[in-house]
């Protein structure tokens, strides 16, 4: 059951995707075509949070070399995301591509993406996951050159680029890693043959280091970030959306899997990579929001605040602390849901308005209430103020970093979470009251939201980045479980 | 029956949905509504004070748990919240009748109620935390309710504070977090009594009185207090300074009896701190000529007496009683005359649209609520005896001068702090006969005759919200025996103080001494200051020179041009990644060149479209499998390497290179040759012949995956669009 249910899960968006445009289907058809399949995939994830844990192999090339799917609480966590998520941004596209047109091949790419984000979350061994993560790269690159100007060939080369050549770094630790374990199965606390890593600490040590900043190309992280605020600005909204909410994510993933299920974090604790890693996010972490602090263009600040949240979760992983990986996976929960928001509203805003710059949104409250407000939930919780959800996710983040015991970063962590939490409402509010606030005279607006599938996913997600905060304990708990078993 | 007390939290937040939605199709059952619901939560308040709930928790809910606690001190701060609201509310409804965006100011003012009140009943620091931003966020909103350029600047100011100071004491919450583990205030209070007080606990502390200090308008974070106040609409000043200062006093109040309790070091930095905010909001109060601005720093002053009341109970420790007995009727009579005072200077302003004492002059004639308004709440201010402000201040007096006597070591700085305290409070008075000359006594110039024929000023719930309060004030100050005492002795639980061991008599000389100062010092300085320096040819001027504010000179500088400044290249150099970027550039230029030198040469033809078409979606999803063989056969390479440790002739030059070196070390013990640098050059080889195997390997693999990504690419672009 379970395995037909995944398998269900990364097929359907697949060969709904493939199928979408010799069908030639127009109009309501297509928008049911798709939204039916998102529909599905969404009903399927909620089904598969309740199913077992299980595995399967579907292909063994060699005995080591297998393509083989799990299903275990991490990917059920990652699936959640995706499941939840492309149901909502979907029925956001639609309208929002009414102009833009070339909507065939924007959902074939979507529905397939969906599909191979799946098959990577439920990978079970670093073979599979690198295979999906290529195949994420691939498909989820026309949606960046969706427009066909110039700039957006040029954005989607540089995210192939940047994601291709993280890979290879990513393979190239693989190998390496490949030679000193048992398999490439994960496995909680890694699988390591200790006995045959004696004497190459420092090649092993290098190429995870390697390994893990090449994955994080995808999350964002320095020196790989340079794609994010290049592709989000020319990409259609809804695939920012998901660019940024969702498969920035698969990066992740990738290292959480690395770290914990392969290498292990006893092997890696209190190593000079570890401190490398942790200044790395750190310094992404405040990179990117003060580089969203001067950004004027709406969607690039978006982009930038994706390169510092996204980091949040990476600092929280490489802490190797319980609370702080905790943190990190509810971190991962709670920005997919705020920033697909925050993207979506601001494609709301160029799709009725046409504007992108945010001095531009002066008064615009007015006009677009539902969807200011919907922005406004989602940047208070990805500020952290409470009861929102962020701040759950960053005050285990930080009880995390403090009771790690690393040095420096013990206490680093926590200073430089607060300070881009400053930054964070330094360039998310002042959008919301120049909005709402425009001030004394300034002339009324016509009030003009669009069709309601523009504004309603905005506050639905809005609300859930509230309610999520409220109701978080039994997700907080699950998830601190799951921590507790990998260190 | 814990659901009355949790009620007291969400029912005010139901309500405010609910006016909202009320709002918008009727404005007047609106305004009825919101009345209600202020009287509504008063009945409630009463409820849960006399009955014997005292705790409740929501588990789970935001993340760690919502507690609730309902102790004496509570009990008191409840009712005062409940009343206070109350009379704003039914105050309000005259004061907004010519207001835009009132289903907003509603719906933000009841959910700030809620917020507040669950600070004032939280039982851990968490929950205080959690209503604490949400506190700050909703009353920003009634800040900046008039939209003017004036109260956007102050309503940012005031927000900037607020993130800031709540960041700061996030960070605290953090450590004390790590240190303790549980947050509850009892359990905080037993383990911190048993804790060294260390640096890493002093840090923490200061991080919450920072975010908390900068709520009560403590120096130096005083300064969206004087600038939010009297932009803000009269209600919404009247509950600012009444309740929302208070509730950074209870953060302070936490730090000085959970965590620091009887602690030197702490009590000696708030006394000090406190000190400045009592004397330099009096002084700013003093210079001021606009009516609510001086209210505001008066505020700021008055919340500087409750702060070195708390400090002296902190020196005094267990014979603290008199002192915190002392603060909390401080603060209780603080918030109820500010109350008054506020929504008096709303009557004024709703009837001029002016608050320059220079304008308004005159308006309070022949007005005898007015005059009774300012003069009670003046002399209560002042704390002149048979008011309530006097048993107040009376016992912190006392306070300053058991703690003078307790450590003698400080009595030099206690006997000045005294002269402050009294210098203080002269300005008080000073500046409230400034204010209640000005308003009801002088006559305007020109307009006289126009405000002495303004009847209907105030609609008769605005008097009930005037006489109601004003009524409780007096009779306190009547009879402090009957009344003050047992509240404070009620109270004090919170501060960690039970019953005094003597009671304070307060008509008595060497109390009422105090008193005869603040007169004495006050006369000198209206005749001297006020009359003569603040004053040109009957007019008042403002003698505070602009450029002496703390937040145009120092803060904002520095906030938005020498952080960004600084931090914001440095992170550019990071950030637009000035390694890579350059690098990638060009390349991705390049190929965007090719890319759309294609793109728009469409010679292929209709016939090659749909074969391409199927092709490409073929290529794509068949495109991982040789991506999967070249795995493999780059797995097949990857035997292990056999861990030679010794080399043999056969491994030709590099074996004989590390002979030759060999034959120039010295010979080993046993005198034999131990082809040491022999076998470490073979193993060098053969690591680098590995590696490069490996490298190459991994670059061809990831050429190719770049070219089918290319490839892919160009088939998009060329045959699918």
């Amino acid at each position: 059951m379970t395995m037909y249910l995944m398998l269900f899960l990364m097929g359907l968006p697949v060969l709904a995707g493939v199928l979408l445009h010799p069908l030639h289907l127009r109009g309501a058809a297509r928008k049911a075509w798709c939204i039916v399949t998102a529909f599905l995939e969404a009903a399927g994830t909620l089904l598969l949070l309740f199913q077992p844990e299980s595995s399967f192999t579907v292909l063994s090339m060699t005995d080591t070399l297998t393509i083989a799917f799990r299903l275990d609480l991490t990917a059920k966590i990652f699936a959640a995301i995706a499941g939840f998520a492309w149901l909502p941004v979907a029925v956001f596209a639609f309208p929002y591509l009414e102009h833009e047109g070339g909507e065939d091949f924007f959902f074939s790419f979507y529905l397939i993406v969906e599909g191979m984000l799946f098959g990577m979350d439920f990978s079970s061994n670093l073979v599979t996951l690198y295979l999906f993560f290529e195949l994420v790269t691939l498909t989820s690159m026309p949606l960046v050159l969706h427009s066909l100007e110039k700039e957006s060939i040029a954005a989607a080369l540089k995210y192939l680029f940047y994601s291709v050549g993280g890979a290879f770094l990513a393979l190239f630790g693989i190998f390496i890693l490949a030679r000193y374990t048992d398999s490439l199965e994960f496995a909680a606390g890694g699988c390591l043959d200790l006995s045959a890593v004696r004497g190459h600490e420092t090649l092993l040590l290098t190429a995870v280091f390697l390994a893990v900043v090449g994955f994080g190309a995808k999350a964002g992280l320095y020196p790989l970030h340079g794609w994010l605020p290049t592709a989000h600005p020319v990409a259609p909204a809804p695939a920012s959306a998901v660019l940024s909410g969702i498969i920035a994510k698969a990066g992740v993933l990738a290292i959480f899997r690395l770290i914990y299920f392969s290498v292990g974090t006893s092997f890696l604790a209190g190593t000079w990579v570890q401190y490398a890693w942790l200044g790395l996010s750190l310094l992404t972490v405040f990179m990117g929001s003060m580089m969203a602090y001067r950004e004027q263009v709406f969607k690039k600040r978006l982009a930038y605040s994706t390169v510092s949240q996204v980091s949040y979760v990476l600092t929280g992983l490489f802490l190797f602390q319980e609370k702080a990986v905790a943190g990190a996976l509810l971190h991962v929960l709670f920005h997919a849901t705020i920033k697909v928001c925050l993207f979506l509203s601001a494609g709301a805003v160029i799709r009725v308005t046409g504007k992108t710059r945010v001095e531009q949104l002066r008064g615009l409250g007015k006009a677009m209430p539902v969807t200011f407000w919907g922005y406004t939930l989602a940047s208070l919780a990805l500020i952290g103020i409470p009861p929102f959800s962020g701040f759950v996710s960053k005050w285990y983040l930080a009880e995390g970093a403090l009771a790690s015991g690393v040095p420096v970063y013990a206490w680093l962590a926590p200073v430089i979470l607060l300070v881009s939490a400053l930054l964070t409402a330094g360039y998310l509010l002042p959008i919301t009251i120049s909005g709402f606030f425009p001030g004394e005279g300034f002339p009324a607006q016509e009030r003009n939201e669009g069709p309601a599938s523009l504004w309603l996913p905005v506050i639905i997600l809005g609300t859930a980045t509230l309610l999520l905060g409220v109701f978080s304990a039994p997700i907080a708990r699950v998830i601190m479980t799951l921590a507790e078993s990998l260190v | 029956m814990q659901y009355i007390l949790i009620s007291l939290v969400f029912f005010p937040m139901a309500a405010a949905c609910l006016s909202y939605l009320i709002g918008r199709k009727n404005k007047n059952v609106r305004n009825v509504f919101c009345v209600c619901a202020g009287l509504i939560e008063l009945a409630l308040a009463f409820l849960c004070v006399t009955g014997n709930v005292t705790s409740g928790s929501l588990p789970g809910v935001c993340g760690f748990g919502l507690h609730f606690e309902l102790d004496g001190f509570r009990r008191l701060y409840v009712l005062v919240i409940a009343f206070m609201w109350a009379m704003t509310l039914l105050f309000s409804p005259g004061y907004f009748a010519h207001y835009h965006n009132r289903n907003r100011y509603y719906f933000f003012n009841l959910m700030t109620l809620g917020a507040t009140m669950g600070v004032f009943l939280s039982a851990d620091l968490l929950t205080t935390f959690t209503f604490f931003e949400v506190m700050s966020f909703t009353s920003y909103v009634w800040v900046l309710h008039e939209e003017t350029p004036d109260a956007m600047r102050a309503a940012n100011t005031y927000l900037a504070v607020a993130v800031i100071g709540g960041l700061a004491a996030l960070m605290g919450i953090f450590i004390l977090g790590n240190e303790f583990g549980i947050l509850t205030f009892d359990s905080i209070r037993e383990a911190a009594r048993d804790t060294e007080k260390t640096a890493l606990l002093y840090t923490a502390g200061g991080c919450i009185l920072f975010g908390f200090g900068a709520k009560a308008g403590m120096f130096p974070l005083h300064i969206w207090l004087p600038k939010a106040h009297p932009v803000a609409p009269a209600p919404a000043s009247a509950l600012l300074s009444g309740v929302l200062t208070k509730s950074g006093i209870f953060g302070v109040l936490f730090l000085s009896f959970c965590l620091f309790r009887d602690d030197v070091p702490w009590a000696v930095t708030i006394a000090v701190l406190g000190a400045c905010t009592m004397f330099l909001g009096a002084v700013l109060a003093l210079l001021s000529v606009n009516l609510k601005r001086t209210l505001a720093c008066s505020s700021m002053s008055q919340i500087g007496f409750i702060l070195v009341g708390i400090a002296m109970t902190g020196l005094l420790g267990e014979e603290g009683t008199t002192a915190a007995r002392g603060v909390v009727l401080y603060m209780m009579n603080h918030s109820l005359y500010k109350l008054l005072l506020f929504m008096a200077a709303g009557a004024v302003y709703m009837n001029l649209h002016r608050l320059n004492l220079n304008d308004i002059r005159g308006f309070g004639r022949n007005k005898p609520l007015l005059h009774l308004c300012f003069l009670v709440g003046g002399l209560g201010l002042a704390g002149i005896p048979g008011t309530s402000g006097y048993v107040a201040k009376t016992l912190i007096h006392e306070g300053i001068l058991e703690a003078a006597e307790h450590r003698e070591s400080m009595a030099v700085a206690l006997k000045t702090l005294e002269v402050f305290f009294l210098a203080s409070g002269g300005m008080t008075l000073t500046y409230m006969t400034k204010l209640y000359k000005a308003v009801c006594w002088e006559r305007h110039p020109q307009k006289q005759t126009e405000y002495d024929a303004a009847s209907g000023w105030l609609p008769a719930s605005g008097r009930i919200a005037l006489i109601v309060p004003m009524a409780a004030l007096i009779l306190f100050g009547l009879a402090p025996y009957r009344v003050l005492d047992p509240i404070a002795t009620a109270a004090t639980d919170f501060l960690g103080c039970g019953a005094p061991e003597h009671a304070v008599h307060y008509f008595v000389w060497e109390n009422l001494k105090g008193a005869c100062i603040t007169v004495g010092t006050a006369s000198v300085l209206y005749l001297l200051v006020v009359r003569k320096l603040l004053m040109q040819k009957d007019r008042y001027v403002d003698r505070l020179p602009s450029w002496l504010d703390l937040e145009n000179a120092v803060y904002r500088p520095l906030l938005l041009k020498v952080l960004p400044g600084i931090l914001g290249p440095a992170a550019a150099v990071f950030g637009e990644n000035r390694i890579l970027t350059p690098l990638f550039g060009k390349t991705v230029e390049g190929f965007g060149h090719l890319a759309s030198l294609f793109g728009e040469n469409r010679v292929l033809g209709p016939v090659w479209n749909g074969v391409q078409r199927i092709g490409a979606f073929l290529l794509q999803t068949v495109g991982t499998l040789p991506d999967t063989a070249v795995w493999a056969s780059a797995r097949t390479l990857f035997r292990p390497i056999r861990h030679l440790d010794r080399g043999t002739e056969e491994d030709g030059l590099t074996y004989r290179a590390g002979s030759v070196l060999d034959a120039f070390r010295p010979r080993g013990v046993d005198g034999e040759k131990d082809h040491r640098m022999a076998n470490l050059a073979v193993r060098i080889r053969r690591t680098i012949e590995d590696t490069t195997h490996l490298v190459t390997g991994n670059l061809s693999f990831a050429m190719f995956m770049m070219a089918a990504g290319i490839v892919f690419a160009l088939i998009y672009l060329l045959f699918l669009r």
